[in-house]
């Protein structure tokens, strides 16, 4: 598994993942008012922290999206990704489930923008496994050294 | 004597940092949790961000969305719009003067098959399509039913919103859609039969 560590897969796996997370949010980042209503459809969430969740996940998947692609504080941002992940495919596994095919609001904010549920927690997968990748084998520090978890100074 | 006792006291005083960094290795090893230390710091900086930013975009005027689910509602049966099944669709689209149908799906859609006598409209293009003068058609019409393709999308609830929010009577949405309309038999335009 020491491949794994290698930190140029983790750089390929941080471009990848981060371009994906900047583009899915940059539409949502210009008007997050569509936002909401497909939050809402999710039917899932009551009416009162709709509105939170529009106006602050864009920003979080640009933040995450950022520092994956640079590199800055990218375990985080793989934590982070991992949990938004987990996130949208319970949402979406739950509507699959409910037989409702939801607009999933991945890529735009657009409410006709309807796909099978199940195909897009599908998609989500290889997704959550780069994310897993990144932040359960952080890269080696030197060549064939295994970075070791920090420990308290 | 002096000398011998600093450096004694300087000896224990470094045994005694030894020993509490031996101690909090030991207990990190047993504790995974304060392993992760950095890493929960750095997601905690990461959520600092998005919530500083986020806040501030949404102070942006001309951006501005309630923060706790009020300015912008989903759209509520009975209020926005009211359910109507395809039967009373069909009788009141054939027995009320001027009812106006509106059909929801994509042009492709529409061009297969359609609503005897519908009208299509698009909910991404929707602020372009209602024209002044296509809002007073409309505030002008018996009735407005809208439809989509089927129960599983809501943009047709979303147009019959942005309708009532326009000024017109909470327009009727078709349970079941086009596919509910061409299930129970009724009159169809296009190539769908």
């Amino acid at each position: 598994m020491r491949w794994l560590r290698n930190p140029w897969l983790h750089r390929l796996l941080g471009l990848v993942l981060g371009g994906i997370f900047l583009y899915a949010a940059h539409a949502k980042i210009l008007d997050p008012r569509p936002l909401v209503t497909i939050i809402w459809n999710y039917r899932i969430l009551p009416p009162g922290p709709v509105n939170l969740m529009a106006i602050y996940m864009p920003w979080m998947e640009l933040v995450v999206g950022i520092a994956l692609v640079t590199g800055f504080k990218r375990r985080a941002a793989a934590l982070c990704s991992t949990g938004l992940l987990i996130a949208f495919m319970v949402a979406l596994g739950i509507n699959a489930v409910r037989g409702i095919n939801v607009a999933c609001g991945c890529f735009s904010t657009s409410a006709e923008d309807v796909s099978n549920a199940w195909l897009l927690i599908l998609r989500d997968l290889p997704m959550l496994l780069a994310a897993l990748v990144m932040l359960v084998f952080p890269p080696a520090r030197r060549a064939g050294v295994p970075a070791q978890p920090p420990t308290p100074s | 004597m002096l000398l011998v006792s600093s450096t004694a006291t300087r000896r224990a005083a470094g045994a005694r940092t030894h020993s509490r960094r031996r101690l909090r290795r030991a207990i990190a090893r047993m504790v995974p949790c304060l392993a992760m230390r950095g890493l929960v710091r750095d997601t905690i900086l990461l959520v600092i961000a998005t919530l500083v930013l986020g806040t501030a975009a949404n102070l942006v005027p001309g951006r501005q969305l309630a923060w706790w689910g009020k300015g912008f509602e989903p759209p509520r049966a009975g209020v926005d719009f009211n359910f109507l099944d395809p039967g009373s669709a069909d009788a009141m689209r054939t027995s009320l003067p001027g009812v106006v149908v509106l059909d929801t799906r994509s042009a492709t859609e529409f061009g297969v098959g359609h609503v005897k006598g519908a009208q299509p409209i698009s909910y991404t293009e929707l602020q372009a399509e209602l024209t002044p003068e296509r809002v007073l058609q409309l505030r002008s019409a018996g009735a407005v039913i809208i439809y989509g393709a089927s129960d599983e999308t809501d943009v047709e609830q979303l147009v019959a919103q942005e309708l009532h929010r326009r000024g017109l009577p909470p327009p009727y949405v078709l349970i079941g859609g086009f596919l509910g309309w061409q299930g129970s038999g009724l009159p169809v335009d296009g190539g769908a039969r």
